[in-house]
């Protein structure tokens, strides 16, 4: 009997040091839990990079030692009751009933339920200054928030600079369009208006800000600002349909007088590659297609060296490739108007006016394709091209949407027939000449 | 007491009206297939229901491992994203729909009539009407599973919208296929099927109680039954408007939420939370009743508290009507409305924590025995904890909406389903199994099959909290490998196939016990509640005598005071035998026939537009007529039903209380 008590003594006391220890790393971890956890990937709610999703995080953080507290004096009295009236008998087995039910104890109850609600207490107040915080740029920092807009799309997102007006061939004016990539100075409040086109997205960088959904008829809108110039990761947050895990994008914070360059470069019309800027003698396109053989090959995102650090692989990518091979590009340029890519693509300054694809005016400065989905070297595009939807089912430019007709088309059975139809040579040109509109 | 059973309505005399049109004549079968598909009987219908369940539970739990099994490396390629959709799409749907809330139902049905002292439910017919209608309704939700194995069923496959079926996904433009048109019909059958068998609780437990069973008395699974039952009729109707809506949208061409004719996908939102977070409740009330019976009975002590945890439970329905916005902080309601959200959501979380210190109340002092059943209660209290604390993480708005849509809100309601609702539900088939089938589930595999539970329970979804910290976004396919997602998807899915052991080991337990397990008697547990005062499995008739309660736990008085008992039973049959006997309704047709009219007439009401083939040729324009000969079915079912007369006989009983005779007017 003695024995079996003593075990039960080393038990509780295993279980309240296993609890203290527990509570002792997570005060001393304070906003190092995901170091402890190694919880540090790029869409990590831990690792803020800027004020609302700091705000956010200080709050969560708020809520766990509350809950950690509460947690560590219920569950030490419930183990407590567990070890401590554990029948330990036969006789304890069958002991007699107490012969009225209990009515419980009015000052214990009263007195456990105005501590949960001062607990309460205590995450609502953080609770109701983050809800307005988050809500909208702070009053002394509007005047030089920028704004732009963020539309969903199935499955890819267009980016609108409101403030950025762009003169239109035929007259009048547009905002400056760009797709999947939203870059934006560091520091600076960013205001981004929220809208869809079809379904409802969401829009969510987690290192920057929580998520707000883009509601059809509803004006919403997030805030943001990157504290430094980084790469962020972004998803689409809502369940959009068949492609919806492959929604992505990403946000790009440079420094002030970097965006302004970057911001100079994207209102420049498509580039133009002809012979002279070319190197002369350009050797025919050096593009490796070892890795399509491979399965691995066709796996999503990026290579380890871009993981590594994508701010500078996208800085290496606004520069035009060393050598271009100016009659490829040509025969990219013929074929993007050929194979009818312009009527759902623009490229401004070029050819096509279409809009239910992204405007790839300036495709070749961009870090990724396909909503964020491949890292954009020659090989994933190439990739992209040939069998999209391999990387993104259902999607418009494989399916046509709308009247207009993607790869496929229908046929008068009810089934469908090919369309558009690429070969490697044809896709080589066309991954040359998008490469070069940087 | 002679007066007080004069007055209850299955002892008196002169009811039951003389014989009335009937088309088919009265099944008397009590075994085989007629039997069961024409009972009426509260017990069967209960074990049908369980058994439909079970059944959805495992499917649900097949394609949560389908899913786990996809997500278990990155950039896997093992399904695709359309099957993927589905699948999750189902298993929502099935958990939710088919599996907890059935199983619910199978343990109202079983347990109600019984605990309250009564020898069915108020309306017998209506009960069976309730269950069929409900397999009609599961049947249309999966029919399109049979175009992946048929591909001229061409349905496009399962409903892929989620279980959520937010608009405008569910629009004929982006699902212009007809598994939207199944989900939409199939949920409003199984909302048809709630509502009627929650009115039939309702009137049971208010009216049917034994002399002396006065509400401050019921026992709490019949307390929150009853608080389930008023939730479902009042939460049902919002998510029925919305769904016929949803039908007249993409049949009819109007435009409550198509966007193009101005309509408000947010509205779709708001009358499906103002049914989806009653819902929540409605899944974890009866559950609360499960514990709260099964923690007094295993620490041999009454509930602590009793009349505090009756009132939390129905603050908790009332409040609950008032956080539906808490799942929409991300869809811009604005501050206000989402301030007021957050802090009616913190308050919830008072009542739900009244009850846990409570039963922590009741273990307080008790002889606590280890039982199987009291494993899963206890299991019970520790994982529904840990699920309401990040359940007050998500209620701190701005921090949720980083949560939102994330793993973490995966486990977070995986906490509080599997953890609380499934730990409960399996701690209530172990409890009750001796009582309903008469033998006893072997406490070694039991306890086997709960710590394979719980801890492939634990590795399933602890991780999932820090992969949705870690930015996992839920319902996707498909992710990359430099995410840090990796390893807590790996650890996820093997402890999903951990978990998916522990569930098969119990209920092959069950199956063994079913043929082989040792015989029991009336109370193998020393219980507390009316069931256990009467044979294992019970009779027919339930009780020999209705009972005469004196106290709380019903039962364990009864046993302190057996010769005051005795005195008042032998005096309770002989008044019930002067009265004629024990009267006892016919079984019927009709509820079936109705049940499955309707499921034949919104199988093609689903396909409305669409041209009737069979084997290649067309054989008619539109599904119309065959839409309405179904629907004609069950008003023609319904009407008949009424000209039938609830009919019934009487059991007379010897005096040892054994059924000596059956008769009467029996037609």
């Amino acid at each position: 009997m003695t024995r079996t008590r003593s075990a039960h003594r080393k038990v509780l006391r295993f279980a309240i040091a296993l609890i203290a220890g527990f509570s002792l790393a997570l005060s001393s971890g304070c906003n190092k839990l995901h170091q402890v956890f190694s919880l540090s990937g790029p869409q990590s709610t831990m690792v803020t990079e800027g004020p609302v999703a700091k705000s956010q995080w200080d709050l969560f953080m708020v809520t766990v030692y509350v809950t950690t507290f509460i947690f560590i004096v219920v569950g030490a009295v419930l183990a407590y009751a567990q070890i401590k009236f554990r029948a330990k008998s036969d006789a304890d087995e069958h002991a007699a009933v107490p012969a009225e039910a209990g009515h419980g104890n009015p000052f214990v109850e009263i007195g456990l339920i105005a501590g949960s609600v001062a607990l309460l207490v205590i995450i609502a107040i953080p609770t109701l200054s983050g809800i307005w915080y988050t809500h909208d740029v702070p009053e002394a920092e509007r005047g030089n928030a920028i704004d732009v807009t963020a539309t969903g799309y199935q499955w890819w997102f267009k980016f609108d600079y409101n403030a950025e007006m762009m003169p239109l061939p035929g007259g009048g004016e547009a905002a400056l369009v760009t797709g999947n990539e939203l870059v934006v100075p560091a520091g600076t409040p960013v205001r981004v208006h929220l809208r869809t086109i079809d379904v409802i997205h969401s829009f969510w960088i987690p290192k920057l800000a929580g998520k707000v959904d883009m509601m059809p008829n509803r004006p919403n809108f997030v805030w943001f600002k990157a504290d430094k110039p980084g790469y962020y990761y972004g998803q689409c947050a809502e369940y959009c349909g068949e492609s919806h895990a492959i929604m992505r994008f990403r946000v790009i914070a440079l420094s002030a007088a970097d965006y302004v360059k970057w911001l100079a470069n994207q209102k420049q019309p498509a580039r133009t590659v002809t012979v002279q800027t070319a190197a002369a003698d350009a050797a025919l396109p050096h593009v490796q297609f070892a890795s399509l053989t491979l399965n691995d090959g066709r796996a999503f995102g990026g290579s380890p060296g871009f993981d590594a650090d994508p701010l500078t692989a996208w800085r290496k990518i606004q520069q035009p490739a060393a050598s271009e091979n100016a009659s490829l590009i040509a025969a990219g340029r013929k074929l993007f108007k050929d194979k009818t890519c312009v009527s759902c693509h623009t490229i401004r300054g070029h050819d096509g006016a279409g809009i239910v694809g992204p405007d790839l005016t300036h495709i070749g400065a961009r870090s990724s394709v396909a909503a964020g989905a491949l890292e954009n070297t020659p090989e994933r595009l190439h990739q992209w091209i040939k069998d999209p939807e391999y990387f993104k089912p259902g999607n418009k430019m494989f399916h046509g949407f709308g009247g207009m007709q993607g790869y496929m088309k229908p046929d008068d059975k009810g089934g469908t027939v090919p369309n558009i139809v690429l070969n490697d040579q044809e896709i080589d040109a066309l991954v040359a000449y998008l490469h070069s509109l940087k | 007491m002679a007066e007080a059973l004069a007055k209850s309505e299955f002892t008196g005399t002169g009811h039951a009206p003389a014989k009335s049109f009937e088309l088919f004549a009265r099944p008397t079968a009590k075994t085989g297939l007629v039997g069961w598909l024409t009972t009426v009987d509260h017990k069967k219908i209960g074990m049908l229901y369980g058994g439909f369940a079970i059944l959805f539970f495992l499917i649900g739990g097949l394609e949560a491992l389908l899913i786990r099994t996809q997500l278990i490396v990155p950039n896997n390629r093992f399904i695709s994203a359309q099957l993927y959709n589905e699948l999750f799409t189902m298993h929502g749907t099935t958990m939710i729909f088919l599996a907890v809330m059935p199983l619910n139902a199978a343990f109202f049905n079983l347990l109600v009539p019984i605990q309250v002292g009564a020898r069915d439910v108020a309306f017998p017919r209506l009960n069976a009407f309730s269950l069929w209608v409900w397999v009609a309704g599961a049947t249309l939700l999966n029919v399109g599973w049979i175009s992946h194995l048929v591909p001229s069923w061409n349905f496009g496959g399962a409903p892929d919208v989620g279980w959520f079926g937010y608009s405008p996904l569910t629009s004929k433009v982006f699902t212009p296929d007809l598994s939207t048109d199944f989900w939409v019909l199939g949920i409003q059958m199984l909302g048809l099927s709630s509502i009627v068998a929650s009115l039939n609780f309702i009137v049971t437990i208010i009216n049917m109680r034994a002399p002396g069973l006065t509400m401050m008395r019921l026992p709490v699974f019949t307390w929150m039954a009853l608080v389930t039952s008023f939730l479902l009729i009042l939460a049902l109707p919002a998510i029925a408007i919305a769904l016929v809506e949803v039908m007249f949208d993409r049949n009819f061409g109007t435009n409550f939420f198509e966007v193009s004719g101005g309509g408000q996908p947010i509205l779709w939102q708001h009358l499906f939370w103002v049914f989806g977070h009653p819902e929540v409740y409605i899944l974890i009330l009866p559950p609360m009743g499960y514990v709260s019976e099964i923690l007094p009975t295993f620490s041999r002590k009454p509930l602590f508290g009793y009349p505090i945890v009756i009132f939390s439970g129905v603050a908790i329905g009332f409040i609950g009507f008032g956080v539906w916005s808490h799942h929409m902080f991300t869809t811009g309601l604005g501050t206000v409305a989402t301030a007021a959200f957050a802090i009616a959501t913190m308050a919830i979380a008072v009542p739900t924590g009244v009850k846990i210190f409570n039963w922590i109340g009741t273990l307080w002092g008790g002889h606590i025995v280890t039982r199987v059943p009291m494993m899963f209660a206890l299991g019970f209290i520790w994982m529904f904890m840990l699920g309401g604390f990040s359940g007050i993480m998500h209620a701190a708005a701005p921090a949720d909406a980083q949560q939102q849509d994330s793993y973490f809100v995966i486990a977070h309601f995986h906490y509080v389903l599997i953890g609380g609702a499934t730990f409960a539900l399996l701690a209530a088939i172990h409890f009750w199994f001796p009582k309903f089938f008469g033998r006893m589930v072997p406490e070694f595999w039991g306890k086997v099959s709960f710590w394979l539970i719980f801890v492939g329970f634990n590795c399933t979804f602890f991780p999932m909290h820090f992969l949705g910290l870690n930015g996992m976004p839920r319902r996707t396919w498909i992710y990359d490998s430099n995410m840090g997602w990796n390893e807590g998807n790996l650890f996820a899915t093997i402890g999903a196939y951990l978990l998916g052991l522990g569930i098969f080991t119990y209920f092959a337990v069950l199956v063994y016990s079913f043929f082989k397990g040792q015989k029991c008697g009336n109370d193998p547990w020393d219980a507390r509640t009316l069931e256990w005062s009467i044979p294992s499995p019970p009779p027919e008739h339930n009780f020999a005598a209705i009972p005469q309660v004196h106290a709380r736990d019903a039962w364990w008085y009864e046993k302190t005071h057996q010769e005051e008992i005795a005195k008042e039973k032998a005096a309770n049959i002989k008044a019930e035998e002067a009265h004629g006997g024990i009267h006892i309704p016919d079984q019927s047709w009709y509820p079936i026939i109705a049940g499955m009219g309707l499921l034949f007439g919104t199988y093609n009401l689903a396909q409305l537009k669409h041209p009737v083939v069979m084997f290649g040729n067309q054989v008619l324009g539109s599904h119309a007529p065959l839409a309405i000969a179904g629907l004609s079915i069950v008003v023609l079912a319904c009407y008949l039903w009424s000209l039938e007369g609830p009919g019934g006989y009487h059991i007379h009983l010897d005096a040892d209380g054994n059924a000596k005779e059956s008769g009467g007017y029996h037609h």
